[in-house]
Parts: structure tokens; C-alpha cells; sequence
């Protein structure tokens, strides 16, 4: 036993260097948004940049609107990701075309999604073209609205695209299993396949669900390129108003875009406790506990 | 039932391992820390000991160094120079330019001096970062040789003493061809330069329109209005912090108000938030006649170049005073494709090359700097990439003056003179980046109504 876990520490080595490169710049940056960067001859310290970053309208929008489009994406991504699940459960495997419709969006990098979102749903895009072909004359203005506006439709149509194949990637092959044992138990009891889907299996594999919406959601409340691209102007998502604080030719300025920086850890912080705390909480598996007993 | 007690009891493994993880790293982590705390308690220790003697001694062969290199002679610094290499850190995005510097300055450099030009393509921001880093880490010997800069980041530079200078005096192709008395080589966006950085190129801002979906080329803020308004959503510009975006409302603030008044401006955001408060009022008005109604702005430049290129817009704008001809003779632009400037002029700046303070090839930098200020390379670039030159016309031979003359900028373009003659001030440094912000706050999306 010991030796196991002498074992699985050396495994997790180049995780841990890694981390301790992460954590030392996460630490680094937390430092300098309290203002103390001796380079530029800053020294004292303080919570003035903490508190005036909070403070600043902009900021607040800007981690609302990166909230809504976590929220949104990861919630969707979810939904229709377990729907395409249901489809399927019921196959051996998912036919070869399934197969590759849900492995091409995993590999393909979020920047490239961003660049054919353009091509497709933009003013002169394909979308608008072939709309006007088959005879909208008002093609542009029916797909206007779709890209660069203030609720990120763009955005998380986008993570949509991406994140659902993620979500029947992580999770199909624990639903299909326990769908197969006790789903159908169930269904023998007089469940129809939808009620034993929707009341067994996902329960049970709630722990799966529930993490990789967290992936999701983490990921793309911090995430910048997907908004710098195809959101609005206004609000920036927060990594975006950061980057652009970060960008500030006075480097005077540093210590607030640090804070900024700071304040989506905390976040991301509390939002994983959080997690951690739905996702681990005992309490519901001893409930269905007794209910199976 | 098993099957959920297997899952109970991975769970509680996971979460076994998942602190016995994290408390790993944070063992790891509070090592690090103490490290860094006890190697810096050290560092302080024994430079107030009698230790001090090592750090010091090291400052003063890099002073002495650097003097070195201030009294040297031309053809010293040429021999000093002779089989180095020298970095060259900026902007990549100019592909055009990307070539040229690799397959026309390069090589001279080479051929000439034996100099082995290391292009690394870096923006500013990463390059400032770099050194900021570098001085917090009390680096001395820094990979970074010529910077290419100007305006704000110049600013900064200069401020955080990331630069070394003066030097351009000791450069004979700057002291032949270059104006020294020209405001522009003088001033960067208003900051005294001071010998600490060599000119590089000029750039005017242009706007160039479709003449297919613009007869006439507006000639004055008004008349922009009304095409905007007779053609709703066929004209915007990048957002700011984008630098040509930025460009176009500094311009916009120049149709309102004159650039003598920002000269001496505080950079305070409530004096100049009254000051283009005329401005703003008209972008503004513009706002719902804008491509998306103002609502959005196309992220950057480049973007704002596409759309125009796929037709979505009839007009672009770029600092680039030539590229309406690069872009049709490459066939991205529309035959059509026109530059145009409001009357009262545009926005011109110069941009520069500045040499790192840490870095270790300084008589490198100022020999390649030298070479990039003369007449065959400004003349080359002027050819190749269509860049205006920083040198003085009156200071030329009449040959050269000729080749210069010759140089046919192409099809869509202002001729040189005329931008010349109706070329603006950038404004200083330190207003840019409060009108930025005070440009997300006041105007985006909204309007007078």
C-alpha cells in the first residue's frame, strides 16, 4: 500500500512541477495587484486596487457577462448534451458519423471555432448568403444580431458547439453502463425509457454530470478569446477587460489589472468550493440509498 | 447496491487523493515561497555586508561599459560590432515588412558589417513586460537589443529607465540625413526624445473608401456624418484600445478642436473629458448610422480591414499611408479602392528604434541602426513596402533625391507631398490612453437622444 503511494506521488510529479510553475505566477500576480512591484518602485503595500477594480462599473459588468455566458453555455451544453446521450444510450456504440461529429469539435481549437462562426453567421456570411439565394431579401438583417451582440448569443452558440461533443464524450460511456443495469431494471419495474433515464440513470450519474459542467462553466468564465472575438464592445467578459488593463502603456497602472486578475481567482475559487460542495455532499446518495433499499 | 457502494468508495478515493494532491502542492508551494523569501532576505544581507563589494563592482563594469560604448567612434563601434548578433524585437504582424527586414536588411548587415540580424517578432506590450520583468530580477545582461517603439510605450520606457541613450549623435547616417530640428524627430507623441531613439519609418493615418459606394470622398467631419447617415451601416471604425481606432477619434477630436490645445494638456481625465466633449458629441450622433448601429466595433484593425475587403463596409482606415496600393495589386482590395484625408489633415507619427538598457550588444544595435538610416535601406523600404521616409529630402544628393522621386507609391494613393503638407500632431503620450477609456465609457453603444 505505501508503496502504491509512493508510486502515484512520483506519478503525479510532472503534474506538480507544473502546478508549482502555475501557482508561483498566480501568487506572483496576486502579490502585485496589492501593489507592491519593486521593479517599478512600488512598495507599498495595499487593498486600494483590490477595491477600486471591484468598485468600477465596468468591472462588475464585465464579470456579470462573463457569469451569463458560463452560465448559459455550460447549462445548454449540458442539456443537449444529455439528450444526445439519451438518443444513443440504447446502441452498442454511436454509428461512425456521431462518432466523428462529436470528435471533430473536441480537437478543434477554439480560435479556429471563432473564425468559421464568423464566416458562417456574419453579415456577408455563408448563412446570410444562402438565405438570400433562396430568396430572403432581407438575409442580412434576418442575421444580424446573432454576432457581436450585448447578450453573447455569438458567443455561446460558439460554446455550444465545442462543449456539447465534450459533454457526450465524458459522460456517454458511464451513462450507457448504468442505463444498461439498473436503467433497465428499472424499465422492468414499468418505467417507460424516458422516466428511467430522466429519474435513475442521471442520478446516479450525477457526480459525472455535475463535473464536467464545472469544467465547462470554469473554463469558459475565464476564457478570452471567444468573446474578444465574437462578443460585443461592451461588456467585455472579464478576461478580455483584464488583458486590455493589462495592455496599459503606464505599467504604473499593473497593479490593477493584477487585481482584476486576483478577483477572477477568488471567484473561480468560491465557484469550486462550491462545486466541490454539490458535487461531494453525501447526503442525496444516502438518500436514493434508502430508496433502493 | 454494489454497484453504488463502488461509486461511494471512488469518490471518497478521489477525494483522498485530491487532498493529499493539494496539500502537496501547497508543501510545495510554501517551500517555493520560503525559498524565494530566503534567497531575497540573503540577497539584502549581503549587500548590506560586506558583500556588497560583489553587486556593486558588477555595476560599475556595467557602467563603464556602457561609457565604453558612449565614447567610441563610428568605425569603433563597426569593429566592436564585428561577427555579433543582434536582436531586433517588435511588432511581427507586417508580414511584408517580416520579409523585408529578413531578406533585404539582414543580409546587408551581414554582407557590410558581419552582423547576424535575430529578428523576433514580439508586440510591445510583451517587449515592456519583458523588461520590466528583467529589471525586477536585476538581469544586466538581457536578450533584447533594438526595440522598435514610439509614442506611449516610448513614454513608459523612458519613465521605468528600460532604455539606453543618448546615442543617435554618435550615428553618421543620423547626423547626415536626418533633420534634427524637425518636431517630429524631436518629439515622440510629445516626449522629448533626446538621442534615446533612432527614427524607423513614417506613418500617416488614412482613410480609404470604396469609390463605387462613395462618389465623394467626405472631406470634413460633417460630411462623414451625412454618408453615414445617407448609408447606414456601411461605415465604423476598430474599437479602442485599437492603435488605428484610437488614430481615427484623436482625428475626429482634431476636427473639433485644434492640436495646439492638447500640447500642454494635464493628463487628468476630467480636463480631458472637457475637451473633446464636442467630439464625443458627434460620435455620438454617429453612433446609430454605424455598421451594427454602434452598438459593436469591429474588434481590431485587421477585422475592420476584412469586412471592407468582403464588402461588408465601404470604408477602411489604416496608418499604413500606402496600402490601399498594396491591397489592390494584391487583388484584396476592390480596383476601386481610394485613399482620402479630411481637409484639415491627418494624424502623422514617426516611429523609432530604440536600444534595450540591459542589452549586451549595444555597439551592435546602434551600427544596425545606423544602417537602417540609410538613404539605399530608407529607399529600399520605400520601394518594397511603400514606407515613408525619415530622412531630410534637402539633405540628399540629387541622385538620390531622384530614386526617391521616382518611387511610384501606385494605384488608390495620396501622393507623398500632399500628406505631408496636411499631416496633424500626434497628441502627447499620457492623453492617449485617457481617451481610450473615456471613449468605452461615454460612446459605445449609446447616443444623444
Amino acid at each position: 500500500m505505501k508503496a502504491s503511494k509512493f508510486k502515484v506521488s512520483l506519478l503525479l510529479f510532472p503534474q506538480l512541477l507544473i502546478s508549482i510553475f502555475l501557482m508561483t505566477g498566480v501568487i506572483y500576480g496576486l502579490i502585485q495587484g496589492l501593489g507592491y512591484i519593486p521593479a517599478l518602485s512600488m512598495t507599498d503595500w495595499t487593498l486600494d486596487y483590490y477595491i477600486q477594480s471591484i468598485q468600477d462599473p465596468n468591472t462588475l459588468r464585465s464579470i456579470l457577462f462573463s457569469l451569463w455566458i458560463a452560465f448559459a453555455s455550460s447549462v445548454l451544453s449540458v442539456l443537449i448534451g444529455l439528450f444526445i446521450c439519451y438518443l444513443f444510450i440504447n446502441q452498442k456504440h454511436y454509428p461512425k458519423w456521431v462518432q466523428a461529429l462529436i470528435q471533430i469539435p473536441i480537437i478543434v481549437p477554439h480560435i479556429i471555432v471563432a473564425l468559421f462562426v464568423i464566416q458562417i453567421l456574419s453579415q456577408t456570411g455563408i448563412l446570410a448568403r444562402l438565405l438570400y439565394v433562396i430568396g430572403f431579401e432581407n438575409a442580412q438583417q434576418i442575421v444580424s444580431g446573432w454576432l457581436f451582440d450585448p447578450q453573447g448569443k455569438g458567443v455561446i452558440l460558439a460554446y455550444l458547439w465545442k462543449e456539447i461533443p465534450f459533454i457526450v464524450f465524458f459522460c456517454f460511456s458511464l451513462i450507457r453502463q448504468i442505463n444498461g443495469s439498473l436503467g433497465e431494471a428499472a424499465q422492468t419495474l414499468g418505467a417507460n425509457r424516458l422516466q428511467a433515464y430522466v429519474h435513475v440513470t442521471l442520478p446516479l450519474c450525477r457526480q459525472t454530470i455535475l463535473t464536467s459542467f464545472f469544467i465547462i462553466f470554469m473554463f469558459t468564465f475565464g476564457a478570452y478569446e471567444l468573446p474578444a472575438i465574437l462578443g460585443p464592445t461592451l461588456p467585455q467578459s472579464i478576461a478580455e477587460a483584464t488583458y486590455i488593463a493589462y495592455t496599459h502603456p503606464d505599467l504604473k497602472q499593473r497593479p490593477f489589472a493584477m487585481a482584476m486578475n486576483g478577483w477572477i481567482f477568488i471567484i473561480s475559487l468560491g465557484m469550486a468550493l462550491l462545486f466541490a460542495f454539490f458535487i461531494y455532499r453525501k447526503k442525496p446518495s444516502h438518500k436514493q440509498g434508502g430508496q433502493d433499499g | 447496491m454494489t454497484i453504488k457502494k463502488n461509486i461511494l468508495m471512488e469518490v471518497t478515493m478521489k477525494i483522498k487523493k485530491l487532498l493529499s494532491y493539494l496539500s502537496l502542492v501547497f508543501v510545495a508551494v510554501l517551500v517555493l515561497v520560503g525559498c524565494g523569501q530566503s534567497s531575497g532576505g540573503g540577497e539584502t544581507a549581503s549587500s548590506t555586508d560586506s558583500g556588497s563589494s560583489d553587486s556593486s563592482s558588477q555595476e560599475v563594469n556595467e557602467e563603464s561599459q556602457d561609457e565604453n560604448v558612449a565614447d567610441l567612434s563610428f568605425d569603433e563601434l563597426v569593429e566592436a560590432a564585428d561577427g555579433s548578433t543582434v536582436s531586433f524585437y517588435g511588432w511581427g504582424g507586417d508580414e511584408a515588412l517580416n520579409q523585408w527586414l529578413d531578406n533585404v536588411y539582414a543580409p546587408a548587415l551581414k554582407e557590410k558589417y558581419n552582423i547576424t540580424l535575430d529578428r523576433v517578432p514580439m508586440d510591445i506590450e510583451d517587449v515592456l513586460n519583458q523588461l520590466s520583468n528583467e529589471k525586477q530580477a536585476g538581469e544586466t545582461e538581457g536578450p533584447i537589443d533594438m526595440i522598435w517603439i514610439n509614442g506611449e510605450n516610448f513614454a513608459t520606457a523612458r519613465d521605468n529607465d528600460f532604455l539606453y541613450g543618448p546615442f543617435t549623435e554618435q550615428l553618421p547616417n543620423f547626423q547626415d540625413y536626418v533633420d534634427e530640428e524637425d518636431p517630429e524627430i524631436k518629439y515622440d507623441f510629445g516626449y522629448p526624445i533626446e538621442g534615446y531613439e533612432a527614427p524607423y519609418g513614417k506613418a500617416q493615418f488614412v482613410l480609404i473608401g470604396d469609390k463605387e459606394k462613395m462618389d465623394q470622398a467626405p472631406a470634413n467631419a460633417q460630411e462623414f456624418l451625412e454618408y453615414a447617415q445617407a448609408n447606414p451601416g456601411q461605415v465604423t471604425y476598430p474599437a479602442l484600445p485599437d492603435f488605428t481606432g484610437s488614430a481615427f477619434v484623436r482625428n475626429i477630436i482634431y476636427e473639433f478642436v485644434d492640436p495646439a490645445e492638447f500640447q500642454d494638456m494635464e493628463a487628468d481625465k476630467e480636463v480631458v473629458r472637457e475637451a473633446i466633449a464636442p467630439a464625443f458629441d458627434y460620435l455620438r450622433d454617429l453612433n446609430p448610422h454605424l455598421w451594427n448601429e454602434g452598438q459593436t466595433f469591429p474588434q481590431d484593425q485587421p477585422q475592420l480591414n476584412n469586412m471592407f475587403m468582403d464588402g461588408e463596409l465601404a470604408l477602411t482606415m489604416t496608418y499604413g499611408a500606402f496600402d490601399a496600393a498594396i491591397g489592390i495589386e494584391n487583388g484584396e482590395y476592390p480596383e476601386s479602392a481610394q485613399t482620402f484625408i479630411f481637409d484639415n489633415g491627418t494624424i502623422g507619427n514617426t516611429n523609432f528604434i530604440g536600444i534595450a538598457n540591459n542589452s549586451t550588444n549595444k555597439a551592435g544595435a546602434m551600427v544596425a541602426i545606423n544602417e537602417m538610416l540609410s538613404p539605399e535601406m530608407q529607399l529600399s523600404k520605400y520601394e518594397e513596402l511603400r514606407t515613408i521616409p525619415v530622412l531630410d529630402n534637402d539633405a540628399l544628393d540629387e541622385d538620390q533625391q531622384a530614386a526617391f522621386d521616382a518611387v511610384d507609391p501606385g494605384p488608390g494613393t495620396l501622393p507623398q507631398d500632399l500628406l505631408l503638407e496636411n499631416r496633424l500632431p500626434e497628441m502627447p503620450a499620457h492623453l492617449v490612453p485617457i481617451i481610450e477609456e473615456l471613449w468605452l465609457e461615454e460612446v459605445v453603444g449609446q447616443t444623444n437622444e
